[in-house]
């Protein structure tokens, strides 16, 4: 085997432990749907956030983080700086995760302890990008991305450790000013410029997608960033105009971005219809509804409005984007490892073969009517919805997770 | 004369599969080209359906081995060239078919 290979598919036992924490996160994120009571869902409910920041930082950051450590250098194309750097990340990941959880629910002293070690893990982790990005020599609009993202999110967490702070009582500054700026550059600028960088990599590459522009995804690209900075200075200096405009440039953004994934799905050879691409089929069909509830909020300033829309953009669009890929990156790296040196000397399984093929399904199912049922329970402020849409999303996580120990298992 | 034909080296680079979409890198359209000196050096030229493919390096060694194991040959090198750039139109028709782009 080459060993340069290695560069681009770091060793399976660095990652896995990203992918399986993630998984078992997302699994408390939906048992926490379960205390939601339709009439006291708001931001600043204690509970809300605690599930926020399990299902973002938990499930999100963590499947992201781990998946990046393949994906990087994918991108880049240029080796890690330093890959074993990971290894201290998701146990850092970990017991920030734990402690800002608690810290919402139990005692706000353990906030600031909590916000410092996920400061100290997401530091490592921009800090291991940024320096395996000085080694790229000529960048195009997806390594601009990443460089983007990732400046977006070291500022993210600066000011969540502020609010952490703030939120305990340590220092005095107003949590809620700051916490639309903390929202934008994590799930703006992080999360979903993460997600369209990466994707016009993915999806075409999957897909077999060729001859497709990409200048729709340079125009959204500008408008999320121009949007995040303009939300960031609003609340620093209380200019609701700037807000507004702000959430308007994200989500005229976000449209554009759908345009350009439309593109390219227009332009795929490949038209299988695998849980792969059903994932993402409802990801994107999921994001553009929850852009027009967005709308509608943005008209109405009705908070069910925009409660139900995030929920459908973290658990739709955001959750299934990453689960779908969970099904690409997992079989690769364990295929990549046990059974690539195999090759040419014994039958070695395909990809596709390592997909558990019943859970895999399950997890789809159910978790897309629990994610529909939920959105609507929100809109519709009724907990008897709430809980059966939780059901089932508890039943799909139980599927996701037994779905990514199964894959990576597979001998 | 060259030791093997194009067809003949074609042959042997096909026991190479993508395990990604489960077809050999001949019927893909992947290999663009092969020739044989009189000596046993052999040259491929090939692409890769993306340029981000993580296994690079990986799908190269293994039309190297592939043409290695042949008798009498004595150096592989294997090019990598993104021009043309590969799309599904040069796969044969039944991986256009199984991917559901017949």
């Amino acid at each position: 085997m080459s060993p340069i290979s290695q560069e681009f598919a770091p060793p399976f036992k660095l990652i896995a432990p990203f992918f399986i924490l993630g998984a078992i996160f997302y699994l408390v994120a939906s048992l926490f749907l379960f205390a939601f009571d339709a009439s006291s869902l708001s931001f600043l409910n204690p509970l809300v956030i605690s599930f926020v920041h399990i299902f973002l930082l938990g499930f999100v950051m963590m499947t992201i983080f781990g998946a990046m450590a393949q994906l990087v250098p994918v991108v880049l194309e240029v080796g890690h700086f330093g890959v074993e750097l990971f290894y201290a990340i998701w146990p850092l990941l970990l017991v920030g995760t734990l402690l800002m959880a608690g810290g919402f629910l139990y005692s706000s002293a353990l906030l600031p302890y909590g916000g410092v070690v996920v400061l100290i893990s997401m530091m490592i982790f921009v800090g291991e990008i940024f320096l395996t990005i000085k080694k790229v020599e000529k960048f195009n609009v997806v390594m601009s991305s990443v460089l983007l993202s990732n400046t977006f999110l070291f500022f993210g967490i600066i000011f969540g450790l502020v609010m952490a702070l703030g939120y305990a009582g340590t220092i005095a500054v107003d949590v809620t000013a700051l916490l639309k700026a903390h929202v934008y550059l994590v799930v703006g600028g992080y999360i979903t410029i993460t997600i369209m960088g990466l994707s016009v990599v993915l999806l075409p590459m999957f897909g077999l997608s060729h001859g497709f522009s990409l200048k729709s995804l340079h125009i959204a690209l500008y408008m999320m960033s121009f949007a995040v900075v303009s939300v960031v200075l609003a609340s620093l200096f209380d200019w609701s105009v700037l807000s507004y405009i702000g959430y308007v440039v994200s989500i005229v953004s976000l449209f554009i971005y759908f345009y350009q994934v439309y593109i390219i799905y227009k332009t795929r050879a490949r038209k299988e219809n695998d849980i792969y691409a059903k994932s993402l089929f409802f990801a994107y069909i999921s994001l553009v509804v929850s852009l027009l509830m967005g709308v509608l909020y943005l008209v109405s300033e009705d908070e069910s409005l925009l409660l139900a829309s995030l929920f459908l953009l973290f658990f739709g669009f955001i959750g299934f984007a990453i689960t779908g890929h969970v099904y690409k990156i997992i079989p690769f790296l364990v295929w990549f490892e046990r059974f690539s040196p195999l090759v040419g000397k014994e039958k070695v399984p395909m990809l596709v073969d390592m997909l558990p093929v019943k859970s895999s399904s399950a997890q789809f199912i159910f978790t897309s009517i629990g994610v529909v049922l939920i959105t609507i329970a929100i809109l519709l402020g009724n907990s008897q919805l709430i809980g059966a849409g939780a059901s089932f999303l508890s039943v799909g996580a139980v599927a996701l997770l037994r779905s990514v120990l199964y894959m990576i298992n597979y001998k | 004369m060259a030791i093997y034909s194009k067809e003949e080296l074609f042959l042997a680079i096909s026991t190479v599969i993508d395990p990604e979409v489960g077809f050999n890198l001949v019927e893909m359209g992947l290999i663009y080209d092969a020739v044989c000196d009189d000596e046993g050096n052999v040259k491929v030229t090939m692409t890769l359906s993306t340029k981000a493919c993580p296994m690079h390096q990986l799908i190269q060694q293994w039309v190297k081995e592939a043409v290695e194991k042949m008798a009498n040959i004595k150096e592989v090198e294997v090019e990598v060239v993104w021009e043309p750039v590969w799309n599904i139109t040069m796969a044969d028709d039944n991986v256009k078919k199984a991917l559901g782009a017949g």
